[in-house]
């Protein structure tokens, strides 16, 4: 059967990282890039393929057939005793979905590069680390343990931080690659206990044996597996507090931060809460961390999103403040809510992230919205799709991601949470407010260009401009797969997924018609407010945003600073490590490399000689250390045997 | 006290007095002295459990050769010969409180040992039948075997450390 | 009176006499040989630990033969000499140009290295303290000479000097040990002491003593905190060859011991010193990672990272289970490819035109990518390896330990594993980084790589990933290993 050749999905990516890695250097750079985009567009057609080989199958199981559910073995990864890891691919509706995501937005965004990273030295590595990125991704969205996941994890995880450094002679995107891979180390850090504490419950690491058994364990375990996991998806997703690396990782080239960024990699934690839904059901706790970090990383990250000045940064909080909409989602159990605005998410960020980088393209690297103006006339195409992607991020009906936060919000409600969902509403109004506030500010009023600059602007090339307009094209469409229930004609993308989540055990009643209507209504709202309280200081009231930021000058400033989040970490945790790290390194390796120098001389030649080393050396000391970790172990001894004997 | 008890006490205090002024001596010759004391109050204990031969092993090898070795190799460098050398150093404080702790421990538990002791006598051909365990199969001719590639190593190292470039 | 020669079955220790005989075998030809032609020396030496490997693999039937109390052949020491007979093989590839460029004398340095692995082997197969203490010396001393080896370089000089001395000093504490244990027991036959440990309702205190001052000694040998001082200077002192086959072998040797003593000798006081090794351990990798946070020289980062992984296989040690036991043999065994490895790539990186640093500071490495390919491949694989990343050997064999620490009520341990591996990414990754995403000085111009340590890189790459991806053949050697010494 065609489903089991899932395993050519990943094979593709991977070959374009072979042939590129070792034949890149003796190939035309168009032939580079060719390799790698083809590889991944290959790898989509697979997908597709696949998905709708799925949608034919029964959406049960029944009389014997496995419905949609399939594990495909690859091969046995680690046979020891009764610790046993197949390394199989799992191939079910929500790892199709993401695969299908992933590889879409990919190909695309490769194709973009084509034309973006042209003129840069290094294209091949560029290249292969991007392709390598997406095996990795494929690895992490279809292993059917959490050992294949964490072997995905881990290699996105290094790839972003190779691709946020690509530009390694700027010194701020090396310590944006340091930050971001630091503060994933925490991250991986919890998730890599979290199996660990797994396999010591259950004995196994398989999803197929861990996730069906996870009702019988005791909740102060789930409580525990599930934080740690958490702990890992919130660093991957940019949680708070874990949330510091991904603005700075915008150092990174623009479509690294379009692709992994802001569409894929950064999904990751969802993807992985939304796999593991039953361990986190388990422990209800647990499920209401997720919901309350997922709302408040949300609504903060939107306030911080509405000053920057950066078109990036912008794009980054509202990534942050996105990803806490799904998150809110899943701690809700609409997990299939969740994966819907994951993926719309994933088109039009994708869509704003390209969008920027055409801006950039054009403007010779510009970032600052302020020095912009009027580029609705100067790009017109980048215009067109940017605008497409404003109206759904901003959740304009219609839009793709007015269906998909809908989804998020009337779940919430539904599943009694109101304080998330208000918060939730809140942040659609901020939403609107600052993807509009940039649109207008950036491609509307005058022109504040630099003089030098103007003169340069140019539309970016068909390579860019074509994956632009196919994501504007999903971006707008890419809702109707999962309208509201409310009409009546169901939620393809919930049917679709809802036997990954049949086994969860949170009911969600759903409401009256004119309830859902009147929710739909009130966000309606929320986004109509935002729309036009940037309209009215950003196009009708030039200056008054000026005037505005004066009268609020310290909330203002602590909003633009992302709370002194970077502070926070710098002073409570950075510092005193780099101390205890001086205290413990530096001051030995100081002393004993001047030592080593001045004492060498006396040493070469009579052994007799070295006898006096014994004394004015360092030897003493290591001795007197031994000597001590001796006394220490049998004190030890003694101590035991005092209280035994 | 028995005569053996008196002997015994007369031993400890050559072989702990000399430990001492090895450790002690300014000079690195009368540190060399101090070592054969040591070494010959061992040699003294040996005697007193009747291991004749391992007595006068121990007086020929290290005495007779390492000991000796020791000071021709002080002796044949001049400078080691007069230069005083300070025995304490800076972190004698600190060596100190951790020898006594080992001691301490040391004397704590050893004095809570019930000692394995066998009544049995020595046998009168004590030398013979060493001999016979060192090359008998059952008892220590691997050992034997084995310690004769160490003292290769040994000396194909010496020999490497002292010829010249 | 009657004569009776000796019955062995020299088979049991085949593989050691093969090394033995190859040692003087290149002594001689050594003799006989001219100038120009001491190359052929390393193939010399490279045939008799090839033919030990085979046999050692031959040999190994199941049967877990022993000689007389003395040396056994069972499943545990010949998995443990194929670890160190990959070292020593890698080791010889990596020194066919090294040895040429430093002017280290080859005929002695061969000879040595043979002798140190016979060392080793025979630790690893000593089932007596006899044994155990006569191997230990053996492989001490000829790394003590080849330490010191480079006469050219004074900080060789010092780094034997300061490796001799503590090492004694280390000695006397095991042997100390070693006369307590003698003292209680009666014997120094490990079946023995374990009978006689088996015996007593409680345990005596004379033997826990001992066996505490026995930890102490192997400690030294293996760089445990806080025996493990010396580690970055003489690492850094001795010719890089050297540090890349004592780095591994010598930790091998002293662990194998440590765990026949532990595991088996003392099996049934696990209770007591159980704590002793899981607080080694962390502390270990604890202060391995922190110091090695901090090093531009990649000889002593490496030194620091070599404590750190001391201190991860001891947790499979301190586990104290099958699991845990066959970890720390897969441990060591991958541990064997990823760090000789990365020291031969430092060997290569020497020859660098412009490698001020002699190829050993992070700047050497800067470009490496664009320069040399292959070799970066190489280095990022180790590294990645020796970090612990997915799905590399390293990783596996980390999981395998910690896993076994879990499995065996050391939570704790456990964290401080994945805490200390999350630390310890940073410093590898610098590596990587420096490779990848820095440029070189104009000026360096790679030399050509001598084919042979191209051919042991490869070798060890290869087999990183292979044993990440396809561990079971290994796994199971180990399990099989880990049962002759643990019965059952």
């Amino acid at each position: 059967m065609l489903l089991d050749y899932v395993w050519l999905i990943p094979l593709f990516p991977l070959a374009g990282v072979l042939i590129n890695a070792f034949l890149g250097r003796w190939l035309p750079r168009r032939l580079v890039a060719a390799i790698a985009s083809l590889a991944i567009v290959a790898s989509f057609a697979m997908a597709a393929v696949l998905f709708f080989q799925m949608l034919g199958l029964p959406a049960e199981a029944e009389g014997g057939g496995a419905g949609r559910q399939r594990i495909v073995p690859i091969f046995s990864w680690i046979v020891s005793g009764d610790f046993v890891v197949e390394a199989n691919i799992l191939l079910d509706p929500l790892s199709i979905v993401m695969a299908l995501v992933v590889t879409g937005v990919s190909a695309l965004i490769h194709i973009y590069s084509a034309g973006y990273m042209a003129g840069e030295e290094y294209h091949n590595r560029y290249f292969t680390w991007l392709n390598l990125f997406v095996f990795m991704m494929l690895i992490l969205v279809l292993g059917d343990s959490f050992l294949t996941m964490y072997v995905g994890w881990e290699g996105v995880g290094l790839c972003s931080y190779l691709l946020i450094g690509y530009w390694f002679e700027r010194e701020s995107a090396a310590n944006a690659a340091k930050k971001a891979f630091l503060v994933n180390r925490v991250g991986d850090f919890g998730l890599a206990l979290g199996i660990m504490l797994i396999f010591a419950t259950f004995g196994s690491v398989a999803f197929g044996q861990v996730l069906p058994a996870a009702a019988s364990i005791p909740a102060g375990t789930a409580t525990a597996i599930a934080l740690l996991l958490f702990l890992g998806a919130a660093g991957k997703s940019a949680q708070i507090p874990l949330h510091v690396w991904l603005p700075d990782a915008m150092e990174g080239p623009t479509p690294v931060s379009a692709l992994i960024h802001a569409a894929t990699m950064v999904t990751a934690g969802v993807y992985m809460v939304a796999r593991t839904h039953a361990l986190f059901e388990v422990s209800l706790s647990a499920l209401n961390w997720v919901m309350w970090i997922g709302a408040l990383t949300a609504f903060l990250a939107a306030t911080v999103a509405l000053v920057q000045k950066d078109i990036k940064r912008v794009l980054a909080y509202s990534t942050i403040s996105q990803l806490g909409y799904m998150f809110l989602a899943l701690g809700a159990g609409a997990y299939a809510a969740a994966i819907f605005h994951l993926a719309t998410h994933a088109f039009f960020k994708g869509l704003l992230f390209l969008g920027a980088g055409s801006v950039m393209h054009a403007l010779s690297g510009e970032l600052d919205i302020f020095k912009m103006g009027e580029l609705r006339k100067k790009l017109p195409w980048t215009f067109r799709t940017f605008l497409i992607g404003v109206l759904a991020l901003s959740g304009v009906p219609f839009f793709s991601g007015f269906f998909s936060k809908e989804a998020i919000l009337s779940g919430a409600f539904e599943g009694g949470a109101i304080v998330p969902w208000l918060l939730g509403l809140v942040t659609a109004g901020l939403t609107a407010f600052y993807a509009f506030r940039v649109l207008f500010v950036a491609f509307y009023g005058k022109s504040r260009l630099d003089k030098k600059v103007e003169r340069h602007v140019h539309e970016s090339p068909w390579v860019m401009i074509v994956p632009m307009a196919l994501l504007a094209v999903l971006a707008f469409a890419g809702g109707y797969i999962g309208l509201p229930r409310v009409l009546g004609i169901g939620s393809a993308v919930e049917e679709f997924l809802a036997p990954v989540f049949a086994d969860s055990t949170l009911v969600h009643t759903a409401g009256e018609a004119t309830l859902e209507w009147l929710l739909i209504g009130l966000s309606v709202v929320a986004v109509a407010a935002g729309i036009l309280a940037a309209w009215w200081i950003y196009v009708r009231n030039w200056g008054l945003a000026g005037r505005l930021t004066q009268s609020a000058r310290r909330l203002y400033d602590l909003a633009f600073a992302g709370y002194h989040a970077d502070r926070a970490y710098m002073e409570a945790i950075v510092q005193p490590l780099r101390m205890l790290g001086e205290g413990l390194a530096g001051a030995v390796e100081q002393r004993s490399i001047d030592r080593a120098v001045n004492g060498v001389g006396e040493l070469v030649g009579l052994a007799g000689e070295g006898l006096r080393r014994l004394q004015t050396g360092l030897v003493r000391n290591y001795a007197l250390a031994m000597f001590l970790g001796v006394v220490a172990i049998l004190a030890y001894f003694v101590l035991r045997g005092v209280l035994s004997w | 006290m028995t005569v053996s008890q008196v002997v015994f006490i007369l031993l400890s205090i050559a072989a702990l007095g000399g430990a001492l002024g090895v450790v002690f001596a300014r000079n690195l010759f009368r540190a060399a002295l101090a070592l054969v004391l040591s070494f010959v109050g061992v040699a003294g204990f040996y005697v007193l459990l009747e291991a004749e031969f391992l007595a006068m092993v121990q007086i020929l090898v290290y005495v007779g050769a390492i000991a000796i070795l020791i000071i021709f190799a002080i002796m044949l460098s001049r400078r080691m010969m007069s230069s005083e050398t300070q025995p304490w150093n800076e972190q004698w404080v600190g060596a100190v409180v951790v020898a006594a702790a080992l001691f301490a421990a040391l004397v704590f538990i050893l004095s809570r040992v019930d000692w394995p002791a066998t009544e049995a006598q020595v046998p009168a051909d004590s030398i013979s039948q060493l001999g016979q365990a060192l090359v008998s199969p059952d008892f220590y001719v691997l050992p034997f075997e084995v310690a004769s590639v160490l003292l290769l190593v040994a000396l194909v190292g010496a020999v490497i450390i002292a010829r010249e470039q | 009176m009657e004569i009776s020669l000796p019955t062995f079955d020299f088979l049991v220790v085949a593989p050691e006499i093969v090394v033995l005989i190859t040692a003087l075998l290149v002594m001689v030809v050594d003799m006989v040989i001219g100038r120009e032609q001491k190359g052929r020396l390393a193939w010399v030496a490279l045939v008799g630990v090839l033919a030990a490997g085979a046999l050692s693999y031959y040999l190994w039937d199941g049967s877990d033969p022993a000689l007389h109390d003395m040396l056994a052949a069972d499943g545990y020491a010949l998995f443990l000499n194929l670890a160190i007979l990959v070292a020593a093989a890698l080791a010889i590839l990596f020194s066919l140009e090294y040895t040429g460029r430093v002017g280290l004398a080859q005929g002695e340095y061969y000879t040595l290295l043979l002798l140190s692995t016979a060392g080793m082997m025979l630790m690893a197969a000593a089932i007596n303290l006899m044994t155990i203490f006569l191997a230990l010396e053996i492989l001490s001393i000829s790394l003590y000479v080849l330490v010191g080896l480079n006469r050219a370089e004074r900080r060789s000089a010092e780094a034997a000097l300061k490796y001799f001395v503590l090492g004694a000093f280390a000695s006397g504490f095991l042997l100390y040990g070693m006369a307590l244990i003698y003292g209680q027991a009666g014997t120094t036959s490990l079946a023995g002491i374990r009978a006689a440990v088996q015996a007593g309702g409680e345990p005596s205190a004379l033997l826990l003593v001992g066996l505490g001052l026995m930890i102490a000694g192997f400690g030294f040998k293996v760089a445990l905190v806080p025996f493990q001082m010396w580690t970055p200077d003489v690492y850094q002192g001795a010719p890089t060859s050297v540090t890349a086959f004592m780095s591994v072998g010598a930790k091998v040797a002293g662990f194998a011991a440590l765990g026949r003593v532990a595991l088996y000798a003392f099996g049934d006081l696990q209770g007591d010193w159980r704590w002793v090794l899981a607080v080694l351990s962390a502390l270990t990798m604890t202060v391995g990672n922190l110091a090695a946070l901090r090093q531009a020289n990649l000889k002593r980062m490496l030194a620091y990272s070599s404590i750190a992984h001391a201190g991860y296989a001891l947790a499979g040690l301190a586990a104290g289970n099958a699991q845990g036991t066959s970890g720390l043999l897969f441990y060591l065994f991958a541990y064997a490819f990823m760090n000789a490895g990365a020291f031969a790539i430092i060997i290569a990186a020497g020859r660098f035109e412009g490698a001020t640093g002699g190829g050993e500071t992070l700047d050497d490495f800067a470009g490496l990518a664009a320069r040399k390919p292959g070799l970066a491949v190489a280095m990022a694989l180790f590294m990645l390896s020796l970090a612990g990343v997915p799905p590399l050997a390293g990783f596996l064999a980390k999981l395998y330990v910690f896993g076994a620490a879990v499995r065996g009520g050391l939570i704790w341990l456990a964290v401080f594993g994945v805490v200390n591996s999350v630390i310890s990414a940073y410093y590898y990754l610098r590596v990587v980084v420096s490779m990848y995403m820095r440029e070189g000085r104009p000026a360096a111009v790679p030399a050509p790589v001598c084919a042979g340590l191209q051919v042991g890189v490869a070798l060890a790459a290869v087999a990183i990933v292979l044993l990440g991806l396809w561990p079971g053949p290994i796994v199971d050697l180990a399990r099989v290993a880990a049962l002759a010494l643990l019965g059952g």
